[in-house]
């Protein structure tokens, strides 16, 4: 009875370590189909341009396992369990090689991708600049034009101040400035005498000439006499000059009277001769048909 | 008829081939080591979100490498973790491929975009588009 206990208990430990034994292997696995696997992979990865060109090493490392493979099987038999190990490498490699390929193709179009990007950015900006300088040159001709038409305006005004008598023409910021002597006038009268009636037939014909061109009549006094007879006398004499030229047909929108009494002298008002020049009636011409610039702060 | 001698020889037998099958070599330490760092490059590469199959059979197969160790069964150690550490370098490289795949998406997109853009500047500037005329709110 002890002795039949005895010989179950050792036949259970040396079935134990038989199982143990097989359970430590692997299941033998069908290495030949593993083995097809492999080669499939590595043709596959050898067709593969890409993987020729970025990743010569993996596919390398696949080459030599298939070849391990190979002779394993070749030595031990097509089930045998390092041929079907080294299979499963090389397809697993094969795989990476593909992999990295991709991986790199990938990074080298997107590299491609940004010198294009560059590209495009640079030509835009080029076809910007080009339209930049095609703008400033057409600015440039344009006030190329202006000068030239400033240039011949000027010179008609001219060529009128030079025609008047009695009168000194100067250019200034707010256009050609005529001015009339006090002798076109009797003292406190503001009635024009007949020897202004030539200087206003000239200008009158110089703006039918000029339709765009405007005037601005301005009368000024010297300093004698009270602040509100010399205002009165002022406006009075630039109303008779500015109707002068209305009634030789300028339209009298285009005529423009204002009196400023002894403000804006142009000379001190402390003798005869320079009281004289502030006696004064000044024509401010417009240049084109730009609006006449009022006189500065104090200007009515 | 089992003697006892019998089965004593069978006995050392299966002991004599389960020491054979598990080999005597010592365990394969380098190439646990190897493995466990390439699945934590695979890892590091996001391949948990692009290559969850090939990164699962690496840790599966480290898993068994390292418990095959234990019961110094280096030869399948050695194997296993070998397996992993393809598997593990598969997974961090289809991750990579992956990720590279969408910023060539991505940035196709984006050139796609930047063409018709400057195209449409470089054209459009003598025809404007038609400004969004403010529609009168009806209350």
């Amino acid at each position: 009875m002890k002795r039949n206990h005895t010989k179950r208990s050792v036949v259970a430990v040396a079935v134990a370590s038989a199982l143990l034994g097989l359970g430590a292997c692997e299941t033998t696995p069908d290495s030949s189909a593993l083995l097809e696997q492999a080669r499939g992979a590595v043709t596959q990865a050898e067709a593969n341009p890409n993987v020729t060109k970025y990743a010569p090493t993996e596919l390398d490392r696949a080459r030599k396992l298939l070849v391990n493979a190979e002779s394993s099987a070749k030595e031990k038999g097509a089930n045998d369990k390092i041929a079907a190990h080294y299979a499963y490498l090389t397809t697993q490699m094969a795989r990476i090689a593909e992999q990295r390929a991709q991986e790199q193709s990938a990074m080298a179009r997107i590299k491609a991708g940004e010198t294009e990007r560059q590209q495009i950015l640079l030509s835009a900006r080029e076809h910007e600049a080009n339209q930049a300088v095609a703008q400033a040159q057409a600015a440039q001709a344009d006030a190329q034009q202006l000068r030239s038409q400033a240039t011949q305006a000027q010179a008609e005004a001219q060529r009128l101040a030079a025609q008047l008598e009695n009168v000194q023409a100067s250019q200034t910021s707010r256009g050609l400035v005529l001015t009339l002597d006090d002798v076109l006038f009797d003292t406190g009268k503001a009635q024009l005498k007949p020897g202004a009636q030539r200087s206003i037939d000239q200008i009158a014909a110089f703006l039918n000439e000029n339709p765009d061109r405007r005037v601005q009549v301005e009368g000024f006094t010297d300093s004698r006499g009270a602040d509100d007879y010399n205002l009165e006398l002022s406006q009075s004499r630039a109303d008779a000059v500015a109707m002068a030229i209305i009634k030789r047909g300028i339209d009298a929108q285009r005529v423009r009277a204002l009196g400023y009494g002894e403000q804006f002298p142009v000379a001190s008002n402390t003798n005869d001769g320079s009281r004289q020049l502030n006696r004064r009636v000044e024509i401010i011409v417009s240049n084109g048909d730009a609006a006449i610039p009022s006189r500065a702060a104090g200007a009515p | 008829m089992i003697t006892v001698n019998g089965i004593r020889n069978a006995f050392w037998c299966a002991i004599a081939f389960g020491i054979v099958a598990c080999a005597s070599a010592p365990p394969p330490v380098d190439k646990l080591a190897v493995a466990k760092s390439s699945i934590e490059r695979a890892e590091q590469a996001q391949a948990a979100q692009f290559a969850q199959v090939e990164l699962n059979s690496a840790r599966n197969k480290l898993a068994a490498a390292q418990a095959a160790a234990d019961k110094h069964d280096a030869d399948v150690a050695a194997r296993l973790a070998d397996q992993a550490d393809v598997d593990a370098q598969l997974a961090e490289s289809t991750a990579r491929a992956k990720q590279q795949e969408q910023l060539v998406t991505e940035m196709d997109a984006s050139l796609r975009d930047l063409r018709n853009e400057t195209l449409r500047d470089n054209s459009g500037s003598a025809a404007p588009q038609p400004s969004a005329q403010p529609v009168p709110q009806q209350p």
